[in-house]
């Protein structure tokens, strides 16, 4: 097969997360293309979680359809996952006592295994590991080398005892199946230096390498895996990584070090981020450049904390009192999460402004596969700040410079000689307080004329029609209907474009890696005249239908919209998309 | 534009005639020059009100913000370059009702930041309501029959919440006020002080004169500020309701703590790390 998909399911605390990364780890070090997303409940303990893991050998960024494999930590959970089986689904499950009739389940003892071979209960999950190579067909080689990235701070003990368990659970299932394996995966088609990571992971690792110094946050889904990857590189990276007593704090904080010249990111989610509004707005006033990392969730309020949603679109455009120029990222994945990190610093940096980074659950916790080489471009700097501080006459740098483009030169408190006045009243272009009329709109235009030129910074979006369908048909472009989606959905959209082009349906997918300044011009050009325009967006009211239709003056014949918590899947976009663009065209 | 060493600056002073901020302003004014700062070296940080407008007046960099937020700036600042000397200052309002939580955390912390609270017991630039601060007995213009509700003590929160140096000064005592925001700026840790000030257009219970009867130099008494037990009884003999209490200024209390900026940290101003790439290769190693 070219594709495997499997289900890991378990109670909150089964180690879910780790045993579906071990393998998807394996899996990329063998050469395939994998795919993680994790459905996770907002409870410590217990409950029912689980992972998708899908495996291809070719390129793949989205959840898979039917499971072929179902790993069950605890039995009891196999009924809830059998609308979501292939016909063939192997299910493999400590006992098969109290499974539904008629199924054929492959027995795994985990927990003996894990005591037997591991000497350790929490060792199921390595066994849990080969067993999941072997129903795929893999060998379990490379085990060792594995667990020794994972746990050689542990000691050899530990690396020794969680390959012994791994390889226990890798003759299990060779044992009971006693057969070939009905979804061995086919060899890989290409050989790549590829990374599994997190939405989340590249962010921060993206945010490190644009030479971020101050990291700031206060604990909410889905942020929190942001500020704790910061907290576990602080010391080697440089980073100050600061968990403060509330949103506000942070946003403050974070504006204070970007004054006194350190790059500086906030990460918060949605509710967080109404917390921080008055804060990016003095950000926008004081000209502070400054990095937040939002993440939505389902709202409004507290909504549902652990699962994904797209509704803090227009929210994130216009959050702050006042008018002030910022940029809005919504990267898909985690290779653009990393540039994204880069791209805000640049932004934010050389325009002194905040930039705004929306992600949303499902993109920040699930894994990605990554070519390694596509993340090592790093910022280039693109400061604003003085560095010939000695052609400035002694006390006589002024902060607010008016400009032609906006942007005054910028020096940091501490430059010998020099004051640096940062002012959240309406001020003199040396920073003083003033209530003049006439200073009130100089200093409203230069501030928002900095957006024309944020605009030119970003790179426009395009069609994207050239994801991977065999003997493509041809298409009349202007007889095309674009399909427009911004952030996580980027995958899922592209997949389902490609198969109802399989079709024969003419329709493409235009992905929103900025949001805001709208790239209105680019997209009015890529629409033309002629094309049918819906959107795929996570939400209830169509957020990015709007923006199109204020924006560009488009009105979408139709849009897919989800909002129950969960990733929209790949079938659901194409059934969706085919009611909209209706019978076939042509 | 410019300003030199006298620790002034252009902006023309919009305080009310005979308001306690120009006892507060004259006295920092006092102190940095007796601590031999550059006003480059310097970074005084102000909440809104009429207090935090001694950040415009000062003549050093400063970063005005928003209302209650002045000590998370600070403390960023503070992080970021620790080189830099911060001064907080804000109102009663801003310090002790909107940033509250801030404050708190600050005393648990212990930056080395001086923090000038302003406390005139009354929102002057709103026009007269009740302030964390306000007595008992105080009927401000948005209550006539009174707050009814204890004052907000927060010398008492400080020593709490491991505050490292808990300080009073009053306004219209300049001279020992600059002797105490000096030592503030000696102590290395959270340098509090809060600051009787009248406020001559809205409260007209707490006025100079009520002030200056009132309030005695805990150091004429010889206080011991490294005895806990002794700075608690001072701390709490006043907010404290009659007309006969007195009020004690000085520092009440002092410890030694490390400060919160020098705790497992770079140890120095970040802004001027090199940038490794290694570190970021490095760390690609983990999700091979």
């Amino acid at each position: 097969m070219n594709e495997v998909n499997l289900v890991i399911a378990g109670r909150a605390g089964q180690g879910l997360q780790v045993i579906s990364r071990t393998l998807g780890r394996m899996l990329v070090r063998a050469g395939y293309h994998v795919f993680i997303s994790q459905d996770v409940m907002s409870r410590i303990r217990g409950g029912h979680n689980f992972a998708r893991v899908r495996v291809r050998t070719e390129p793949v960024a989205a959840d898979g359809d039917k499971a072929q494999v179902l790993v069950a930590l605890d039995p009891a959970l196999v009924a809830r996952h059998l609308p979501g089986l292939a016909e063939d689904a192997v299910v493999v499950a400590d006992t098969a006592d109290g499974l539904p009739e008629g199924l054929s389940a492959t027995r795994l003892p985990l927990a003996d295994i894990a005591r037997e071979h591991g000497k350790d209960p929490v060792m199921a999950n390595a066994a849990a590991v080969g067993a999941a190579l072997a129903l795929v067909g893999l060998e379990p080689v490379g085990l060792d080398e594995m667990f020794e990235s994972q746990f050689a701070r542990k000691g050899g003990d530990v690396v020794k005892r969680n390959v012994a368990a791994a390889e226990a659970g890798f003759r299990a299932i060779m044992e009971e199946q006693q057969r070939s394996c009905p979804h061995r995966l086919l060899p890989p088609t290409t050989q790549g230096d590829r990374l599994l990571i997190s939405g989340a992971e590249a962010l921060a690792l993206g945010a490190i390498a644009a030479g971020v110094r101050v990291v700031t946050g206060y604990p909410m889904s889905p942020a929190t895996p942001i500020v704790e990857y910061c907290f576990r590189h602080a010391r080697e990276a440089g980073l100050i990584v600061e968990q403060t007593e509330d949103e506000v704090s942070a946003a403050n904080l974070a504006i204070g070090s970007a004054f006194a010249g350190a790059r500086a990111m906030v990460c918060t989610a949605g509710g967080g981020f109404c917390l921080v509004n008055e804060a990016l707005s003095l950000a926008g006033m004081t000209e502070v450049p400054l990095v937040l990392c939002v993440g939505m969730r389902p709202g409004p309020a507290t909504g549902m904390a652990t699962r994904t949603e797209q509704a803090d679109l227009l929210f994130s455009i216009y959050s702050g009192h006042g008018e002030f120029p910022r940029a809005v990222l919504t990267p898909a994945d985690a290779a653009q999460a990393f540039h994204a990190a880069r791209d805000a610093f640049g932004i934010a940096e050389k325009y002194q402004t905040p930039v705004i980074i929306l992600f949303d659950q499902f993109m920040a916790d699930a894994l990605w596969a990554v070519e390694r080489s596509s993340l090592m471009s790093v910022v280039s700097s693109p400061s604003s700040v003085v560095s010939n501080t000695a052609a400035i006459k002694p006390y006589s740098y002024r902060r607010y410079e008016v400009t032609e483009n906006g942007v005054s030169p910028m020096l940091v408190p501490g430059t010998p000689e020099q004051l640096v006045y940062a002012d959240s009243d309406e001020h003199t272009e040396e920073g003083h307080i003033t209530e003049s009329a006439a200073m009130r709109v100089l200093m409203v235009n230069k501030r928002n004329a900095k957006l024309s030129g944020i605009m030119q910074e970003l790179e426009g979006p395009k069609v994207e029609a050239e994801v991977e369908v065999e003997a493509e048909a041809e298409v009349e472009a202007e007889k095309e209907t674009l399909v427009f989606c911004f952030g996580s959905t980027r995958g899922v959209v592209a997949e389902a474009t490609a198969r109802l082009r399989g079709k024969g349906h003419e329709v493409a997918m235009v992905h929103l890696k900025c949001v805001w300044p709208f790239p209105a011009e680019a997209v009015s050009g890529l629409v033309g005249k002629g094309r049918k325009v819906v959107t795929v967006e996570q939400n209830y009211s169509g957020q990015l239908a709007q923006l199109l239709l204020q924006e560009c003056g488009l009105r979408v014949a139709g849009t897919v919209r989800q909002y129950d918590g969960r990733q929209l899947a790949v079938a659901e976009v194409e059934v969706g998309l085919e009611e909209l663009i209706g019978a076939k065209s042509g | 534009m410019a300003e030199d060493k006298a620790w002034s600056t252009s902006a023309e002073i919009t305080w009310c005639p005979g308001c306690g901020n120009f006892g507060i302003l004259a006295a920092l004014r006092q102190a940095l020059a007796a601590a031999g700062l550059e006003p480059w070296q310097v970074v005084v940080v102000g909440g809104i009100g009429q207090s935090g407008k001694v950040a415009q007046y000062i003549g050093a960099n400063f970063l005005h913000g928003l209302h209650g937020r002045a000590i998370p700036h600070a403390l960023g600042v503070k992080l970021a370059n620790p080189e830099l000397k911060v001064i907080v200052v804000g109102g009663d309002g801003d310090l002790y009702g909107e940033g509250g939580n801030h404050l708190l955390h600050a005393f648990r912390r212990n930056p080395d930041i001086v923090c000038l609270a302003h406390n005139n017991g009354v929102y002057g630039l709103t026009k007269g309501q009740a302030a964390p601060t306000s007595s008992p007995g105080f009927a401000p213009k948005n209550r006539e029959a009174g707050t009814h509700i204890p004052a907000f003590n927060p010398l008492a929160a400080g020593l709490a919440m491991g505050g490292s140096f808990i300080a009073r000064g009053f306004a219209g005592d300049i001279k020992h006020l600059a002797r105490l925001i000096g030592e503030a700026f000696e102590h290395k840790g959270f340098g509090f002080i809060d600051i009787l000030q009248p406020c001559v257009t809205y409260n007209h219970v707490n006025t100079a004169e009520w002030y200056r009867k009132r309030v005695y130099d805990l150091e004429l008494e010889s206080h011991n500020p490294l005895d806990a037990d002794a700075a608690r009884a001072r701390i709490l003999e006043w907010p404290a309701e009659g007309d006969d209490v007195e009020i004690p200024i000085g520092v009440f209390y002092r410890s030694r703590r490390p400060a919160y900026e020098t705790c497992g940290r770079p140890g120095q101003a970040v802004t001027r790390l090199e940038f490794d790439i290694d570190v970021v290769k490095k760390a690609m190693e983990e999700f091979r």
